[in-house]
């Protein structure tokens, strides 16, 4: 079921599953603090993914054959067990409007659904981080509503202003800082996400557990929101 | 204080050894583009092996010397001069208050690296002092920014031996270790991308280089997003490839079909658009024996 495959001169990857599955990101957290506590001297960097775990060790101290073999072995013996205990739960605000969420009209006529009760749907369920890649700081969160979902954009946008929350089928985003991309924008948050509060580096990480909830016009422009 | 920038030039960045530990949050290794030169760089100067130094692209940089310092310029020749007049690169250079030191434009290669005694003391920023534009974590060179160091006088000439000066010019094979989804790409395939000559397109960054050349066809273009290492080999949707380099992404969903050995990454960031590369099988204990040996040359293990 476990499978590692070399991913570099210095790097392996382990994959924990070949199916997205909610019980992973929690699963190879947990795996993740394992590994740093058990050869912290030789670790150097970890990338947690949907069904993987990419590990950066240091070749100078250990080679290929011996570390794949170690982690095999920590692999065999370890208990998986489905709860983390510094899981967060993290709520962001959203205001989700016309003026903010800029495929929102197109995604109410495709869906036949009024405002309030897409809001209800986005809104109503807890997301699992399921990675956190893109760029810093942004968490693709699943699984959105079937009722609610929506493929990527053809041609992506130049431009999504920062704080902008998006769907891409199963998926849901805020997008920390200003970037292109092809996500259905549906609604923007007042809550800065990005680096230049160097505290958001923790913001996020896989396993969590994120609520959306909705605010209104004013309430977002007296949170110090821009249209 | 050391160095008031006069000319910022076209992409002048801090780097250094890169930004580790942070994968789990989403931030790229980042660092220096070309591993050998900055390893000399630093050397040549006794610094520690992971000291920040000033990447230049291309050149168009005029510096300021406030203080008496003592530098290192490895890598590409994009004329460097000190007062107007030709100086040394890949050679311990002590430097004075008020000399003007240039680059304009590249003769070979197009990254240069200046290091000075003690490194640049610029913001450590998550860990590293290593600028990533993608990422909004550090900004360009500005004009009239003052680049901090230590002020230095040295005793020492150090240099490297005139054959051991890459050769920027020559064509570049990549030696690539059969990674990620290798086993997946078919003979047919892997014939076709080992046989052939790419160029390097005009779309290339400190993120990835681009190569054109005869597709690949692929079967099934996106695969779940996963871990990608310094140096993998995206097959994108048009089945080209892409080598993704320092400031990538951490995840991606496309396959690869392999990882170039990291010192032939370091030649790579030498080449202009238009050069010719081709690939190469290597194996993991040659690549790991070949970097552990350069890492104890440079005092990185």
């Amino acid at each position: 079921m476990h499978k590692i495959i070399l991913a570099g001169e210095d790097s392996i990857l382990i994959y924990f599953g070949s199916k997205i599955n909610s019980a992973l990101p929690k699963n190879i957290a947990n795996f993740a603090n394992t590994l740093k506590v058990e050869f912290s001297q030789l670790i150097i960097n970890l990338t947690p993914s949907y069904t993987s775990l990419l590990v950066h060790y240091d070749l100078s101290k250990v080679n290929y054959l011996t570390f794949s073999a170690e982690v095999q072995n920590l692999l065999t013996n370890f208990e998986f067990s489905n709860t983390t205990e510094d899981s967060n739960l993290i709520c962001i605000p959203v205001y989700y409007g016309f003026e903010s969420g800029l495929d929102l009209e197109r995604l109410l006529a495709e869906k036949n659904l009024n405002l309030d009760e897409f809001i209800e749907i986005h809104s109503d369920q807890e997301y699992l981080v399921y990675a956190i890649g893109f760029s810093p700081v942004f968490a693709f969160l699943g699984e959105v509503d079937m009722r609610i979902q929506a493929p990527r954009l053809a041609t992506p946008r130049i431009k999504i202003p920062a704080g902008s929350v998006g769907i891409a089928d199963s998926q849901t985003a805020v997008y920390p800082t200003d970037s292109s991309g092809g996500w259905n924008i549906i609604g923007r948050t007042v809550q800065d996400l990005s680096l230049k509060n160097p505290d958001n580096l923790n913001k996020f990480k896989t396993g969590d557990q994120v609520k959306f909830y909705p605010i209104t016009r004013e309430e977002f422009i007296e949170y110090g929101g821009q249209l | 204080m050391s160095f008031k920038v006069i000319k910022p030039g076209f992409l002048t960045t801090i780097q250094d050894y890169g930004r580790f530990t942070h994968g789990a949050h989403g931030l790229s290794q980042s660092g220096v583009m070309d591993e050998h030169a900055y390893g000399w760089a630093n050397h040549l100067l006794e610094n520690s092996p992971t000291d920040a130094v000033l990447e230049i692209t291309f050149g168009g940089v005029e510096l300021q010397t406030l203080d008496d310092c003592a530098i290192s310029v490895c890598g590409a020749d994009l004329d460097f001069k000190v007062n107007n007049q030709t100086a040394l690169s890949w050679h311990s250079v002590q430097i004075q208050k008020g000399d003007v030191l240039s680059w304009t434009l590249p003769k070979h290669g197009i990254r240069a690296y200046l290091a000075v005694k003690g490194g640049f003391d610029t913001e450590v920023l998550f860990d590293s002092r290593s600028v990533n534009l993608r990422e909004n974590i550090g900004s360009k060179l500005k004009v009239g920014e003052v680049l901090i160091c230590d002020s230095s006088n040295i005793e020492f000439d150090h240099f490297i031996v005139p054959q051991y000066i890459p050769n920027y010019d020559k064509d570049v094979v990549l030696r690539l270790l059969p990674s990620y989804q290798y086993h997946q790409f078919s003979k047919a395939q892997r014939v076709l991308f080992f046989n052939q000559t790419y160029t390097i397109s005009n779309a290339n960054d400190r993120a990835g280089c681009r190569l054109n050349g005869v597709p690949i066809a692929i079967e099934k273009s996106k695969m779940i997003s996963e871990g990608m290492s310094y140096g993998s080999v995206e097959i994108a949707t048009d089945g080209l490839p892409i080598v993704l380099l320092k400031d990538a992404p951490t995840i991606g969903g496309y396959p690869k079909i392999g990882t170039v050995f990291s010192l032939d990454l370091a030649k790579l960031a030498q080449k202009q658009p238009h050069a010719k590369v081709r690939f190469e099988l290597m194996d993991i204990h040659q690549a790991q024996k070949q970097r552990l040996k350069f890492n104890q040359f440079f005092g990185l293990d």
